[in-house]
């Protein structure tokens, strides 16, 4: 019995220690004083900030129609159920890239629905609509996916008692549903707002600049070496982490209360 | 109070056929049956979860059919109460009144007396996870009764408790229904929590209803076989006709007399339904009591509380007739009445019914 947790616990961390390694390695090898002057770039500070702007504006406008979505999947049976789970599972599939120019098919200057959102005065090429337009597209399945979990976890038989006692349909989702599944929209928004920020392959696509700091990294990777791209990749990493472990504590002490 | 016409419900491969039910003003209605019969689901349809693909439902003369939950003016509560594990005791019973509109203050007024009633004032801050099984039923009856339904639904919501709970809630509900006088349709399994509370009883297997009568009536009339089993009658014997007389596992049988006013057709056979107390060990009565009398072998003793439970064998590996005896009894009959030992017994006439 001793033996096989111990397996266990070895094979998980090798996984864990897979993972970890190249972060801590990165982190550990960092001079601050470098770290410092990286920060202190105009262009890599606001390179920082546009991308985690551009991926919570994706989260935010997501979560406005994939929570509606997530509730629906969780509770309804209707013809086509498995085929919208399928299309919004397909970004995970595909590559980004791919998924970039797909995305340029639609909303590019010459196509329908971006010469109808340019008219509007919403332009996604070389935009930061367009950075946020990719990330969304790439990382809505973990919110959406996160969220249904959430409630299909949530026992039916709550709605139904809150219907019996003269909720209606909109009092019981905002009332039971919603603050019962909070933990788990939350979880999935991180999640999707996480992913968001590392997206490199369709945000090239769409909007080489102004530049996020995964292109960033990538510019200065290919332009000057590893020597120039790790700071700034060590930045991103760090803050990426911070507010990760926040929200993460943050969500573990609304569950707790 | 309540009327169903006819109601017919589909949910995936289970089906509610043509259910015809009515409940009045003040009674308090058990539906019995065995688990998977459909119970819940027909609690469900009347709740308006469910709509029915066929038939009416009729709440005070007025037709609620297509109407949602929210509109029948009903409350429901499930076997694990389904307490709302986010808010604490005082708002899962508000909950319901702040739909209508009304203020925390005005809720809490209204929620006072019944508060006290079921005594779960000191309850009031808590979340449901910090209650014990008893004191959750309380504040889902409560959370119910605070909106005034018409018609209280209850889903075996005695079933998830122990029995010492068990016992002093069905109690609860009794008091509940008399001080209160609502309306109760209270679904379950067990017979013996039916025929306590039930002022009336309805029989359900397989999506249908089989019987709707007083308690005491099904047990005395059952009309099915199915529905003598879920009443918990112990011996059903089945009966052939063989020129001119009807014989049984344990011999011919005299059942001229109560056949009298059934038709039966030439051949058929039928059942005999005997509650456990109409077989008397050792019997002492005049012979024209009995329908049988005769030899049987005991094949099994169990001792279950207060009563004995006999399993007196034909001998021939047919059937089995079963009885009980009090304990009392059992003390002074059982040098004669030990396992392996063959008793006289006597099956009376009196309470015995056919079942075509």
């Amino acid at each position: 019995m001793r033996s096989f947790g111990t397996v266990l616990f070895g094979l998980g961390f090798i996984l864990v220690l897979f993972v970890a390694m190249p972060l801590v390695r990165m982190i550990l090898a960092a001079d601050p004083a470098v770290l410092k002057g990286v920060l202190a770039e105009t262009r890599v500070y606001q390179s920082i900030l546009l991308t985690l702007r551009a991926a919570l504006w994706a989260t935010l406008l997501c979560a406005v129609c994939g929570v509606p979505l997530a509730y629906i999947l969780a509770r309804r049976q209707f013809p086509g159920k498995s085929l919208v789970e399928g299309i919004i599972d397909l970004p995970i599939m595909i590559p980004h890239t791919a998924a970039g120019i797909a995305l340029l098919m639609v909303y590019g200057k010459s196509f329908l629905l971006g010469r109808l959102f340019s008219r509007l005065g919403v332009g996604f090429v070389g935009t930061e609509a367009g950075i946020s337009l990719a990330m969304a597209f790439v990382s809505v399945p973990f919110l959406v996916n996160s969220a249904k979990d959430g409630f299909l976890a949530i026992d039916p038989r709550l709605e139904r008692v809150a219907r019996t006692l003269g909720a209606s349909p909109w009092r019981v989702f905002l009332k039971v549903s919603l603050p019962l599944a909070w933990r788990s929209i939350l979880s999935g928004a991180i999640m999707m707002w996480a992913r968001g920020i590392s997206e490199f392959g369709a945000v090239v696509v769409l909007a080489y600049h102004p530049m996020t700091a995964p292109v960033l990294i990538w510019e200065r990777f290919g332009a000057y070496g590893l020597k120039y791209a790790r700071p700034v990749a060590v930045v991103l990493i760090l803050i990426c982490l911070i507010i990760f472990f926040v929200l993460r504590a943050l969500s573990a002490k609304q569950e707790e209360n | 109070m309540l009327r169903l016409d006819d109601i017919v419900v589909r949910l995936g491969d289970f089906c509610l056929n043509s259910v015809s039910l009515s409940i009045t003003k003040g009674e308090y209605l058990v539906l019995l049956g065995p688990t998977g019969t459909g119970k819940t689901v027909l609690l469900e349809t009347i709740a308006g979860i469910h709509r029915p693909r066929k038939g009416r439902i009729w709440i005070n003369g007025r037709d609620v059919t297509r109407q949602p939950p929210e509109k029948r003016g009903l409350g429901i509560v499930y076997q694990d109460y389904a307490l709302f594990p986010h808010l604490n005791v005082e708002q899962n019973i508000a909950f319901g009144l702040r739909s209508t509109g009304m203020s925390e203050r005005q809720s809490l007024r209204t929620m006072e007396d019944l508060v006290r009633f079921l005594d779960i004032g000191h309850l009031l801050k808590r979340r449901p996870a910090q209650l014990s099984g008893g004191e959750q039923q309380r504040v889902a009856l409560a959370r119910a009764l605070v909106m005034k339904p018409f018609l209280l639904l209850l889903d075996e919501p005695l079933s998830a408790l122990d029995r010492a709970s068990r016992d002093r809630l069905r109690h609860e509900l009794k008091r509940i229904h008399r001080e209160i006088g609502v309306t109760i349709l209270h679904i379950t399994h067990d017979l013996e929590e039916a025929l306590f509370l039930a002022d009336r009883m309805a029989i359900m297997e397989n999506g249908s209803i089989l019987q709707h009568d007083r308690p005491e009536a099904v047990f005395a009339r059952p009309n099915s076989r199915a529905v003598a089993k879920i009443a918990g009658i112990r011996n059903l014997l089945e009966a052939i006709p063989e020129n001119g007389r009807w014989v049984t596992f344990l011999g011919v049988v005299d059942i001229e007399d109560i056949l009298k006013n059934c038709a039966t057709d030439p051949g058929q056979k039928i059942c005999i339904s005997i509650p456990g107390w109409n077989v008397e060990v050792f019997p002492g009565k005049p012979e024209d009591s009995y329908l049988w009398k005769g030899t049987l072998r005991v094949a099994e003793t169990r001792l279950i509380g207060d009563l004995v439970d006999l399993v007196l064998s034909g001998g021939n590996g047919g059937d089995d007739i079963r009885t009980s005896l009090s304990r009392r009894e059992w003390e002074t009959l059982s040098p004669f009445v030990e396992q392996g030992k063959n008793v006289p017994v006597g099956i009376c006439k009196k309470g015995i019914h056919c079942i075509m």
